[in-house]
């Protein structure tokens, strides 16, 4: 029997699902390319990312070293295993749905 | 909308951007561990050699090119067959928008870098330049997918690049090296290092890394 309070309510919310997941499938990303991968406005995303940092779930780096200031993000390992645990529970889900 | 409903539409998200981050590994890991334990042996060889007969070379010139030209194509053919199967494993066609990317930046650096690095041997003979080239170049070949490359790829490229760097400038301070017979040994240490010694810490850093998160299917 699953226990729906698993679920991380602060994943679930699609924004920040979708930071989440782009955060898993590489070390670092910048402010930028998030925003033109997900089309979030500059207000929205800031929001989100700004939520995923005070949980621990992501640590951000700025490099002002450049012409133009560079803000980039990363999953800790905190967030790295919230996420995994996450998508366990979306699986298990499912399974139980198909099993009945 | 019912939990399984969000459940399945939530994974058809986290499934479709993880298709779009473009994410590609150029090398896989065992193929690298298989190259670099191949470049170790064959690196190992002419070094060992050169300490017990003072510095005396074991192979021509033309030999040791050959010899780096057959690992080269072993391993990669090696590579190409791993990533075959990963990608049939994911149901996704081989030759992937990742894999023209890759090759889009992979290429010119290698290129470049084969093409000097056999005119520095065959016409200049000098083969520790040579070595020194093709460590860099390919070096610069991993950092041009830096942008859609995992982390470990890229700092294996950086890897590359400075150990390269360092060994340059250590070639060209100490010139004790050109008392030696041959170059054959320095060139070969050269390569071991860095094709043999790196490649082996970064598959072994990668098989032993946690693994990209699995999202299971609907």
């Amino acid at each position: 029997m699953i226990d729906f309070d698993q679920i991380d309510k602060l994943i679930h919310e699609k924004g920040r699902l979708s930071i989440m997941t782009l955060l898993s499938t590489r070390g670092e990303w910048a402010f930028q390319d998030l925003k033109s991968e997900l089309g979030m406005s500059d207000g929205n995303l800031i929001s989100h990312l700004r939520t995923l940092g005070t949980a621990g779930y992501i640590k951000e780096t700025r490099d002002d070293s450049g012409t133009r200031p560079r803000t980039s993000y990363e999953l800790t390992t905190t967030g790295r295993k919230a996420f995994k645990d996450y998508v366990e529970v979306l699986g298990e889900i499912v399974k139980a749905a198909t099993q009945t | 909308m019912s939990t399984t409903q969000v459940a399945l539409e939530n994974l058809r998200i986290i499934r479709s951007l993880m298709e779009k981050a473009h994410i590609y590994r150029a090398v896989s890991a065992p193929a690298a561990l298989a190259g670099g334990l191949l470049a170790l042996v064959a690196s190992a060889l002419p070094v060992s050699h050169a300490l017990a007969n003072s510095g005396e070379a074991m192979m021509s010139e033309t030999a040791f090119v050959l010899q780096w030209l057959v690992i080269l194509v072993l391993t990669s053919g090696l590579n190409i067959l791993l990533l075959a199967k990963e990608a049939a494993r994911r149901n996704q066609p081989f030759v992937s928008q990742g894999m023209r990317m890759a090759l889009r930046a992979f290429a010119p650096p290698m290129l470049v870098g084969g093409c000097v690095g056999i005119g520095l041997v065959l016409c200049l003979h000098n083969l520790t330049l040579a070595a020194l080239m093709w460590i860099l170049c390919y070096g610069l070949a991993l950092l041009g997918t830096a942008s859609f490359s995992p982390r470990s790829l890229i700092r294996l490229g950086w890897a590359f690049v400075t150990v390269g760097l360092f060994l340059f400038f250590a070639w060209a301070i100490n010139r004790d090296v050109d008392m030696l017979p041959s170059d054959l040994a320095p060139a070969s240490l050269a390569m071991g290092v860095t094709f043999g010694l790196l490649h082996i810490i970064y598959a072994l850093a990668v098989m032993f890394s946690s693994k990209p998160v699995e999202v299971p299917s609907e």
